[in-house]
Parts: structure tokens; sequence; C-alpha cells
């Protein structure tokens, strides 16, 4: 079996900042692979540890100075790495979902794997769209927000348990090929090792432009625009009940009721 | 000539400053006011690969260069020294061993060290030896085909949790020259006749383990001799270059760990209505801390460079570990004055530092030792 994880290198933003324009100030940001590209990585790695999966390949859209983020992932056990890159993605401000979904395709056409694992979303731009609209695009099954994940997919069911909103959780069986995008917490993820290190330096990291995968340069257009980027009002409130836990229970438990927090 | 770090090198350091503030930074407070041994964050350094990373990869390790080791090292000093000691000590003697043990001693000991199965310890201090290791009065005596040990050794980082220790021994009384007639012999602490007690109360680096040893006819057998029989000094000599160089790499990791702190805070603290970043006392203060932080490390990169080209650099070795041994008690100082009463507390790192700087130039050759050996290397004495 065959596991294709996307990763991106994700903006990280310092706790102080200052806005110009539609961006964030350079000189406040850093670089770092997406946190929930993190437990991706590691689920796949585990699955080919537990010899479920025989190779395990991962996937990013980035420029070149992405390459040493997406050696992590290299390090902590993925078999090789393709990065799409291209004259024509150069500059461009917005990627929207749809490109990166069409990218993404190309990609998957060409390895054809069984199973695809994309994070929940990305740390900076945060669509949390990507992996579905992907699956949708390739008429895979798919699942979302995963944070539990059998180790045999057997008959090529993944059984899964994800995560919906309140608290609620579901267990449910998709059929491969599929795209599961990954929650936080599924698992622990590792350090790479320094061995690991070591060896990433050397194992294969495939550059391909936009012609490479099959896509058409026009998919850098968008219907959508950046068009104001500004840190919202943040609003807190607070409510204290006086009184016994047996007195007070009740109420905290039809609050979060109210809010939506519990079922 | 080449100054930069290579991708993988950057890719390390990275690496090593995630588990750092992760597994270290959140515990290392409790750890140095218990002075206790970090066993649990010594287990997933492990994993890590942290233990021995110059081990080479046919034993278990990752074959990294002195360079890429004084990298991992200044890294991990830079969050807690304590910690970090007890991390990169693992391996403390094995150098002996990769340079001149036998394939089955390499085999049977580099191994375990790399895997983090087991701690070693390099015993050569003892009550009445310490500057002068000539005066070594621990005796090893051969026996048919065992060595039978006794004395003490005093000191020993990893004393009471290491599995075996490379002890240098006095083989020969009779030999002529004060440097001849020693010996590395391994002892493995389960051995009868064998004990350690740690030694409480330290300045600093508290979570490192320190012990006295105490060996009475304390049998192993012949096969535990490490290289040439009564030629242990001239093996010990050649270590020096390496585990000056990493005593630097502490130095200059403290330093800017101080400085890092010392930076945050004056940032963060606000006299006379504004941030006391803005007083240029304070801003000179840390423009000298960064700077002697940077011109230590760029000794101690070169000094681990040339013992990678495999060049005797005996005089620049101490000089990158006197110069970076005291550049971080000097930065450590500074850092606690830029923290006011806040750093004379244990509620901020630097006080840590403060107390931790200290050891870096006592052991592994004293300053004063670093300072006669540069002095004889240039009006050109031997030793
Ligand atoms: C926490 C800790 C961990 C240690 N770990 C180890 C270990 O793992 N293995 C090990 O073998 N040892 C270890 N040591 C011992 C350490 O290496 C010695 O303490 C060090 O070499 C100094 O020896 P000493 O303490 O006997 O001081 P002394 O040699 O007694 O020195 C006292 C003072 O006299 C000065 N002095 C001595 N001779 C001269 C001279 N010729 N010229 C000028 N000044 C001189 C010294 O510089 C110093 O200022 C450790 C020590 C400590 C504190």
């Amino acid at each position: 079996m065959k596991i294709l994880v996307t990763v991106k290198e994700v903006a990280t933003v310092e706790d102080e900042f200052e806005i110009e324009g539609t961006e964030i100030a350079d000189q406040y940001l850093g670089a770092d692979l997406n946190e929930w590209d993190d437990y991706a990585v590691e689920e796949a790695v585990q699955l080919q540890e537990a010899g479920i999966a025989d190779e395990v390949v991962t996937v990013t859209i980035g420029p070149e100075d992405c390459e040493q983020t997406i050696r992590q992932a290299l390090a902590k056990g993925a078999d090789r790495a393709i990065r799409v890159w291209d004259d024509a993605l150069e500059g461009v401000d917005l990627l929207d979902v749809e490109a990166k979904t069409e990218i993404l395709r190309g990609v998957v056409e060409e390895e054809d794997p069984d199973l695809v694992l994309s994070g929940v979303q990305s740390g900076d731009d945060s669509w949390g769209a990507t992996g579905v609209s992907l699956a949708e695009d390739l008429g895979f099954e798919w699942a979302a927000v995963v944070n539990h994940l059998e180790h045999d997919l057997e008959d090529g069911i993944a059984s899964v348990r994800r995560e919906l909103e309140g608290g609620v959780e579901e267990l449910t069986d998709v059929e491969l090929p599929a795209v599961l995008t990954i929650q936080t917490g599924i698992n622990e993820p590792r350090y790479a090792s320094l061995r690991g290190i070591r060896q990433a330096q050397r194992k294969e990291l495939d550059v391909q432009s936009l012609a490479d995968v099959g896509v058409d340069e026009g998919v850098v257009d968008s219907d959508l625009e950046l068009t104001d980027m500004y840190e919202p009002e943040s609003e807190s409130d607070v409510t204290v009940w006086e009184g016994s836990a047996e007195e007070t229970a009740g109420e905290l438990g039809d609050l979060l009721r109210d809010k939506g927090v519990a079922p | 000539m080449e100054f930069g770090l290579t991708e993988e090198q950057q890719q390390i350091r990275e690496e090593v400053r995630r588990f750092a503030e992760n597994e270290i930074v959140p515990v290392a407070g409790e750890y140095d006011e218990e002075e206790k041994y970090p066993h649990d964050v010594v287990d997933k350094a492990a994993e890590m690969g942290l233990t021995g990373p110059y081990i080479p990869m046919e034993y278990g390790g990752a074959g990294y260069s002195i360079l890429d080791t004084s990298i991992i090292t200044e890294e991990l000093f830079s969050y807690d020294p304590g910690i970090a000691l007890s991390i990169v000590s693992t391996s403390f003697g094995c150098e002996a061993i990769m340079n001149f043990g036998t394939e089955d001693q390499k085999e049977r000991y580099l191994e375990p060290i790399a895997k983090g199965e087991k701690i070693s310890g390099a015993a050569i201090s003892e009550p009445d030896t310490g500057s002068d290791v000539s005066s070594v009065s621990t005796r090893a005596e051969k026996d048919g085909d065992e060595w039978v040990i006794n004395g003490n050794k005093m000191w020993i980082t990893n004393g009471t949790v290491g599995d075996f220790f490379v002890v240098l021994c006095e083989t020969n009384p009779d030999a002529e020259g004060r440097y001849n007639g020693f010996s590395q012999i391994v002892v493995e602490s389960d051995r009868d006749g064998f004990s350690a007690e740690k030694i409480t109360g330290k300045l600093g680096i508290r979570a490192s383990d320190t012990a006295e040893l105490v060996f009475d006819n304390v049998r192993v057998p012949e096969e535990n001799l490490i290289g040439t029989r009564d030629a242990a000094f001239m093996q010990q000599m050649q270590f020096f270059d390496e585990t000056r160089t990493a005593v630097a790499a502490q130095g200059v990791g403290i330093a800017k760990g101080a400085t890092r702190a010392a930076l945050e805070y004056a940032q963060d603290r606000e006299q006379f209505g504004q941030s006391i970043s803005e007083f240029q006392a304070i801003q000179h203060k840390l423009a000298e801390m960064a700077t002697d932080t940077e011109a230590a490390r760029n000794l101690t990169y070169k000094s681990a460079w040339k013992v990678d080209q495999g060049e005797d650099i005996t005089k620049l070795a101490s000089m990158a570990k006197e110069y970076a041994s005291r550049v971080a008690v000097d930065v450590a100082d500074e850092a606690v004055q830029i923290h006011g009463g806040a750093g004379y507390v244990d509620d901020f790192p630097v006080e840590r530092f403060y107390r931790d700087a200290k050891i870096t130039q006592i052991y592994e050759g004293t300053s004063e030792i670093q300072k006669n050996v540069i002095a004889r290397e240039m009006l050109g004495k031997g030793f």
C-alpha cells in the first residue's frame, strides 16, 4: 500500500506583530511544517512501521525555500518527497483551494496512492478545505477531522473516528482509495532522530512543474481576492457561579448546552 | 574559507531546539531544585539519538562530526545546562573506546550507549588528583587473566547512574617518566567491590549526577583494557582537543541562553515610563553579550572544525575552552544584572545560568591549566 501525505510549510507569527496592507510584516514571520501535517506524517510512518504501508510519499506546493521544512518529514521516516513549483506560481498572492486541488490531483493521478492523508487545515491560511476538495475532485471517499484510524485497513476499508462539532464523535468506515484529513492529537508526533536527519539528506526530493503534473498555468487565476487583513476585536465574557458543585453544576451544564459546546 | 552551516546542520539545530523547548524547559527548574537525575528526559533524548551522536552509524549512532556535536551541545546548553549535561555526558569516556577499542569492545560498549540503553562515565580525577593528572593513584594489578582494581575516583559525572566507566589506573608504578605506566580500563558498575556515592550540594548543573567511586578489589577481565597497556596518558591526551572543544560549546550555549533570556526581559520590563531596553546602558550590555558569545562561538567552531580535519590543535582547543567558559560566566552575570531583583530568584532561568556557568571554568582542565597549556605551546615547551 502506498500513502501520499500532503504537507505544507506555513507562516508562523510572533505574539506581537504589525500588519502592512494585506500582509503581516515580514520581520514578525517565521516558517515551520504545518502542525496538522506533522500528525499526518506520523500516522503514515506508523502505518509503514506496522508493515501496512510499503511507501510513504509527501507532496507539497512551494518554492525552493521550503525544502528544509519539507525534509523534516523525510527525517521522520517518509520515503521520498515531491515538490511542485513553477514560475507561474511565483508571486501569486493567494493560491486558492481550487488551484491546490487541481495541482494535487495531478500528483495523485501520477502516484496512484491507496490512501491520501492531509492535515485538517493549515495553520496560516486555515481554509480547512483542501483535503476534502481533493477527494471530491478525484471521486475518492473521504473522512474529515479524523482523530483515530484503525491500523489494519483490511479488505480496503479504513475504520476511522472523526470529530464532529459539540464534542460528538463519529465512527465510520471509508473505502479505499480515500482521503483522510488528520486532526491533531491522533498520535504523538516523534522528533526527527539524528540518524533520520542524516538519512533524509540522501532521500529523493523531486521537483515538478505544473506541466509535469499536467496542470495548465491558468490554474493560478482565482475568483478570490484578498482585500483586507485586520485583527478581529476579541470579546471575552465570564460567568461566575457562587455555591457548591451540586448547586452550580447544572447551571454550567445549561450554559454549555446553550453555547453549543455540549450536545 | 566557509563560515556557513549546512542545511543539515541547521536542521539538527532546529530539531534540538524543538526538543529542548518541549521536553527540557518545562521541567528544568524542578530537576535543579531537587538535584535529581532526569532519567525521563534522557530516555526521550536517546530516542532522538542525542546520546552519542558522534558514535558511527555501524554502532547505532548518527556518525556526526565534532562540529555537528558542538552545535547540538550548544543548543541543548542554551536551554538548561544541567539537563543538557545529563544528555551529552551519557557517552563520556566512549571516545577512548571509539579510537582505541577493539571491534568487540566497540560493539559491546558503543552500541548500547547509542541506543540509550546504557550510560557511561570517564573516571580520571581522585580526591588527591585534580589538575595534576599524573598523580593518579588508583591501582590496577594483573592477577592471571584479570585486573584487580583498588582506589577512589572523585567528582565523576554519572557516578551513580552509569553502567560502566573508563577508569584511568596506574598499572606500572615503576615506569620511567611521570606520564608512563597508566592504563584505561573499563569497569562495569555491577562488578563486586564497586560502589558509588552521590555528591550533593552542587552550586549548578544540579540535574547532572556527580559521585565518588570506590574500587575495593574490583576484578574485571583483561579484555576490559582499552588500547595499549601503560600508554593511557598518550591516549588520553588525544581527546583533550575533542573534550575541551565540547566544554567550549557548553560555554557558548550558556552565553546564548543567558543572552536570549536577558533580551526578552529587557524588552518586557518597564521603568521610568519606558522599556529598560531603551536605556543605552542596557543596550550596550546586550550588544557586548551578543558579541562575546559570537566570538566564543567562532573560536569553538574553528576548534571543532580543525579536530574534524584531523589536525592537532592543543593550543586552539585550550583557547576555545578558556575563552568560551569565561564568556559564559560573564554573560550570565550581566544577564542577572539586566533582570535586577527578578534575576536573583528562581522565577527566571538566568539565576540558574549564573550558577551553572561556573563549572565550565573548572572541569576538563581549569582556566589556569588552559592558560598554562596555551603559554607552554607558545613558548615551545613540551608538556
Ligand atoms: C561537577 C563536576 C563534574 C566533574 N566530572 C568529572 C568527570 O566526569 N571525570 C573526572 O575525571 N573528573 C571530573 N571532575 C573533576 C574536575 O575535572 C576537577 O575538579 C578539575 O580538573 C580540577 O581539579 P581539582 O578540583 O582537584 O582542583 P585543583 O587541581 O586542586 O585546583 C585548585 C586550584 O589550583 C589551581 N591550579 C592547580 N594547578 C595549577 C597550576 N599548575 N598552575 C596554576 N594553577 C593551578 C587550579 O586552577 C584551581 O584554581 C568534575 C568536577 C566537577 C565539579
